[in-house]
């Protein structure tokens, strides 16, 4: 009896720690998003180079869970200038964006976040100040954001590596000199980002990754949001509910398709939940391209809508300490307005987005991969629209008219009728959900005919066979949507140079002023403990004080953050120009 | 009484940690993740005397697909007869076939123990236009690969009396194909299980697989011994 009473305890031992260790796993996976912009202020027509961590905000190591980034960037009334998607891989994300020339001057915002910090509100996410001025703003009477006292040497205070140093060859340089920099070994291995930059006195409340893990988010105030977000382990993630727009009610049980313009009939479906919640996984495939969602089979007596859900959305308002006197820091402003009107007018900017072209070797979500009846109407006699090109080319196909609509059916070959199912019809590779928008399409529009005859399925979708139809000049994209349709265009990745310096052709060419405030950027940069990593680039003809600023994280979870200064000296001066 | 309050407090833990669980598994299975699977509706209008499955009974699998993605836990069937992929699906009701160029491999679990791996090869010759990708079950896999095609032929018919109509019917049979994939890539095709036929794909190396044989006392007319004799020349380093 003893004996059984042990077990017994045991068993309850196990059930409640079980319980426990899953609840704890449940609050503690969470993530920290970390991002190091090249500087602090820019003018607009500027690139911002920047680098995402994420990291597991338990083990302070790179996060392997989230796929995806989302960087805003955001004005002082809370408006959204710039809304930006960035890949994540193996924690760490880098590219960079350009601003656009018709910001207002002032103190800016940039939030960064993933998906799954969504679940833990907004408080969880980054939050960086910077401040960006007009290129043409000549009054320059806009306000700077308040910041604790900056003293580099304050800021970057926090090293948990007190033996890792940031040495120059020099202190002092020349214009167009080559600076060596050594960061010499690390105690394991890491990953940093590197940013050499003109100092300035324009007011920052940039923190450096180690106080941002230091002090991480307080536990006590996240409110956990009701509404779950999975974390986009594989892309992104499209939300968007579906409503009566009489009623406002949303719709469950709602089958909901998405395609895009594709010489391939392409899908994805979706079943809303009981909130009339649908979510679809967008991989590289989607990026950059228009989405068409329809709602299959929606009553043609109901006014159901896609309403999508903005994942860059911010519902907390930003309130900046704003100061309203920059007096002090309006030399520098000018001073990077004229720099950036320089290097305008000789073109020296092209380094920033040269690579902004990705690879898509996507798969596209094709509707079949068997073979198809293919039929070129080009080869025949010239037919005024595509009942007639039923009629005389696709046997298989019958289009009827019913109560003012056409309809359309295929012949089932293995029954030996028409099937009652509809086909499912594709335009330029586009689900179409109504067959008046192929109607009036003749041979003259039409480029391909792909016909199955076969009923298909497509997952738990059945279809009695496909027609897809490509036009010769995207007709899909002129069709006029229903009101059970959604079009949007989907953004793309941002990618960037993940290394800037300047090009040494532009340092020997003595006729080209070479004005640069960003001499270095380096978003990936590997220190080991036995190999000690060295960079060089070299200065350019603008003579200031220039910091050099490192943050990473190791391989171990050891945040990294080092800054030091150099002069470089030179005769020409900028203000006075 | 305390006894009552232990026994209670154990149920509901364990209720608790089985509704944990389950959230997590659905969030996990997510369809939003998974990839869809395409194919025709496969009817079985006609009837044979004989299996024209590999595996009478619906078995759970996992299919690679050829856009790396994995579908999981479907029900699925092999049909030697036609050599596709039968999947039935368990929303509607319905059988498919899949579309073959989009699978690359499955698996049959007939328990966590015993999974039975299919590849779907080519079998296409250097400078034949037309494909012949065919599935083919994967025995051993090394140096010396062994794939076996579960082909179901039909080797004749048979009259049969259906409330007095005579019915001609197909009588079909399991007639397996063997193949042996070189490291060079290239298969040989044994469609019977013969030793001599079997040396004389390897003329330089007969010696060494007759001592193999005769060592382990291998009759290779046997599948099971013929699978040890593949798994055997793989480990010899002199071959």
């Amino acid at each position: 009896m003893s004996l059984l009473k042990r077990i017994f305890f045991l068993i309850l031992v196990q059930q409640v720690a079980l319980m426990y260790c899953d609840i704890k796993a449940q609050t503690k996976r969470k993530e920290i998003a970390y991002l190091q912009t090249d500087r602090i202020a820019y003018v607009a027509g500027e690139s911002i180079f920047y680098k995402l961590y994420v990291l597991d905000e338990v083990t302070q190591k790179r996060s392997e869970l989230s796929k995806v980034g989302y960087i805003v960037l955001r004005s002082a009334n809370s408006d959204p200038s710039l809304k930006i998607r960035v890949k994540i891989d193996a924690g760490t994300g880098n590219g960079s964006f350009v601003l656009p020339d018709t910001l207002m001057s002032g103190a800016y915002e940039i939030v960064a976040f993933t998906s799954t910090m969504k679940n833990c509100g907004e408080e969880c996410f980054f939050h960086k100040q910077i401040t960006i001025a007009n290129r043409f703003d000549n009054a320059l009477d806009f306000k700077l954001v308040e910041s604790v006292p900056k003293d580099s040497d304050l800021l970057y205070h926090l090293q948990p590596n007190l033996d890792f140093k940031i040495k120059t060859d020099k202190a002092v340089y020349g214009i167009r000199e080559k600076v060596d920099v050594n960061l010499g070994t690390f105690n394991s291995k890491a990953n940093v980002s590197v940013s050499v930059f003109e100092e300035s006195k324009i007011p920052s409340t940039d923190k450096s990754i180690v106080e941002t893990l230091k002090n991480g988010v307080d536990a006590k105030n996240i409110q956990r949001k009701l509404i779950y977000h999975s974390p986009e382990t594989k892309g992104k993630i499209l939300r968007a509910y579906v409503i009566d727009a009489k009623t406002q009610k949303t719709i469950k049980d709602v089958i909901v398709l998405l395609s895009c313009i594709d010489t391939i009939p392409n899908l994805q479906y979706a079943v809303t939940n009981s909130n009339g919640l649908f979510q679809m996984l967008l991989s590289d495939y989607y990026d950059g391209k228009e989405l068409f969602l329809t709602i299959k089979d929606a009553p043609e007596d109901q006014n159901w809508q896609i309403r999508l859900e903005d994942e860059f959305a911010q519902s907390e308002k930003w309130h900046p300490k704003l100061i309203s006197n920059n007096g002090n820091y309006k030399e520098f402003i000018v001073k990077s307005q004229n720099i950036v009107y320089i290097n305008k007018s000789y073109q020296l900017n092209k380094s920033a987005n040269e690579k902004s072209i990705t690879d898509n070797t996507s798969i596209c979500p094709q509707f079949y991969h068997c073979k198809t009846a293919t039929i070129l109407p080009s080869d025949f006699v010239p037919l005024n629209d595509f009942s007639e090109i039923a009629v005389e080319l696709l046997p298989q196909v019958k289009i009827f008219k019913e109560k003012g609509k056409y309809d359309v059916q295929i012949y089932n070959p293995l029954m030996k009728r028409f099937s009652a199912i509809t086909p499912a019809v594709f335009l330029d590779g586009v689900y179409v959900d109504d067959i008046d928008k192929i109607i009036g399409l003749g041979s003259d529009q039409i480029k391909k005919i792909d016909i199955i005859d076969n009923e298909r399925a497509f997952g738990d979708l059945i279809f009695s066979g496909v027609i897809s139809i490509i036009s010769k000049s995207n007709e899909i994209a002129s069709t006029k949507p229903a009101s059970c349709s959604f079009r949007l265009k989907n953004d793309s990745i941002n990618v960037g140079s993940g290394v800037v310096t300047i090009d040494s052709e532009y340092i020997q060419n003595k006729n080209i002023p070479v004005f640069k405030q960003l001499l270095y950027w380096n978003a990936n940069l590997e220190l080991n403990a036995t190999d000690e990593t060295h960079f060089e680039f070299y200065t350019s003809d603008n003579a200031a004080n220039f910091t050099i600023r490192v943050e990473g994280v190791s391989e171990n979870g050891t945040a990294i953050s080092a800054s030091s200064n150099f002069q470089v000296n030179n005769s020409i001066n900028v203000i006075g120009k | 009484m305390k006894h009552y309050i232990y026994i209670s407090l154990l149920f509901i833990c364990i209720s608790i940690n089985a509704q944990v669980n389950v959230r997590t598994k659905i969030k996990d299975v997510d369809s939003t993740f998974l990839p869809k699977l395409t194919g025709d509706f496969f009817y079985e209008g006609k009837m044979y005397i004989g299996e024209q499955y590999y595996n009478k009974d619906w078995m759970t699998g996992d299919i690679l697909l050829s856009t790396g993605a994995m579908v999981y836990d479907k029900s699925l069937k092999y049909n030697g007869l036609f050599d596709e992929l039968i999947w039935l699906n368990g929303t509607n009701f319905t059988k498919i076939k899949i579309d073959k160029p989009i699978v690359s491999e499955f698996w049959l679990k007939n328990d966590p123990y015993s999974i039975i791996h299919f590849k779907q090869i080519n079998l296409s010759e250097p400078g034949n236009v037309k494909q012949k990708d065919v599935f083919a079950e994967l025995r051993v896999e090394g140096s010396f690969s062994l794939f076996v095609q579960r082909k179901i032929s039909i080797i004749g018919t048979q009259l049969d009396y259906i409330n007095n109509v005579v019915c001609q019917y197909d009588v079909i049979t399991a007639t397996p194909i063997y193949y042996i994939k070189l490291p060079s890539n290239q298969y040989l095709k044994l469609n019977k299980l013969r030793r001599r036929s079997f040396l004389k794909f390897f003329p330089d190396k007969k010696k060494n697989i007759t001592k193999i044989i005769r060592t382990n006392n291998l009759d290779v007319s046997e599948e099971s011994d013929f699978v040890r004799l593949i798994e055997l020349m793989n480990n010899d380093k002199t071959l």
